[in-house]
């Protein structure tokens, strides 16, 4: 949901997205480090000289920008493996905890000691919960 | 190695082998005998004779141990040389899919040591507290560039939205923790 764009970005939050994709496309081109270093150089070069131009001329110049990396945007692009757009994205799906309760009373009556340590450890969390924060509002307790 | 060297050595092979089974079986009769008599002297003469009697040329324990050590160095030689590039050739065991394990302290040390080998940051200036843009000095691109070089160190990708909250390198060491679900 990180990406999901919820408000208008401003003009030099698009230039510094703009900025982050162009030097990763860079990087997705050339492989040999020092080869992109080069090119990422010339790339911070480009964006520095354009640095105290107007917001017109500003916009005029990011909506190249954009074209411009959309015209030379690799087929292939590099991702991080376990981000999005990466080979091992979501491969590792982890249930979190609270699935435990949600089980079936019967599935439940299967492992009778553990769930009769799981209620114990419910209400030491609820003391300690108390204890580290104080007593909760009444008015935030119910949610419907 | 011409035709007639490799039929002689091939024959000095076969009377090695002929003479190790004779002595085998020799040994295998006496001791049958032996057991009866049981007297370990007798045990100790011939196995001092059989050791007489053995053609192939027998190393000694101070030339195997020299031979062994000898190779061992060389290959100490080569990990040596290696060692700072790939770790995994000496280590005991392989954690084949698993992450190197990381804590609030390694997470600190790799954060602060990329932001000081970064050229515009002055590494007497920089603190975990200190405020990439107002104390350090650098502006949004060169901001984009540490987020950038974060993603490299730690392997995952930081979207725009968290990255312009990430202002000081406590947030990013707090960040990354809270990504990789490491609490102490």
């Amino acid at each position: 949901m990180a990406q999901v764009p919820l408000a208008i970005v401003s003009h030099k939050r698009q230039v510094c997205s703009l900025y982050k994709r162009a030097v990763r496309n860079l990087e997705a081109w050339y492989d040999r480090r020092n080869v992109f270093r080069y090119r990422a150089v010339q790339m911070r070069a480009r964006f520095d000289e354009n640095r105290n131009k107007g917001l017109a001329e500003g916009m005029r110049l990011l909506a190249c920008g954009q074209q411009e990396l959309f015209e030379t945007k690799h087929y292939q692009p590099r991702n991080f493996a376990n981000s999005a757009g990466g080979c091992a994205f979501e491969r590792e799906v982890i249930p979190p905890d609270w699935l435990l309760d949600y089980w079936h009373p019967l599935e439940k009556a299967q492992y009778p000691e553990y769930f009769a340590k799981r209620e114990q450890r419910k209400k030491e969390y609820v003391v300690w919960w108390e204890k580290q924060y104080g007593k909760p509002d009444p008015k935030d307790l119910g949610h419907h | 190695m011409s035709f007639t060297q490799v039929a002689r050595s091939c024959g000095r092979f076969a009377a090695a082998l002929t003479t190790v089974r004779i002595a085998s079986v020799a040994v295998q009769t006496q001791s049958r005998m032996l057991h009866r008599i049981a007297v370990p002297a007798i045990g100790a003469q011939l196995t001092q004779f059989f050791t007489v009697r053995n053609y192939s040329v027998r190393n000694t324990m101070e030339e195997i141990e020299h031979r062994v050590l000898k190779v061992v160095s060389a290959y100490d030689k080569v990990t040596a040389d290696k060692e700072s590039r790939c770790r995994w050739q000496t280590q005991s065991v392989r954690s084949y899919s698993a992450k190197p394990p990381l804590s609030l302290k390694l997470i600190n040390e790799r954060v602060l040591l990329v932001l000081k080998l970064y050229d515009k940051i002055d590494p007497s200036k920089l603190n975990v507290n200190s405020h990439f843009i107002n104390d350090l000095g650098l502006d949004s691109l060169d901001h984009v560039e540490v987020i950038m070089a974060m993603e490299d160190e730690f392997g995952f990708e930081i979207p725009d939205s968290d990255a312009e909250k990430l202002l000081k390198p406590a947030d990013i060491i707090k960040y990354v923790a809270d990504k990789e679900d490491v609490y102490e």
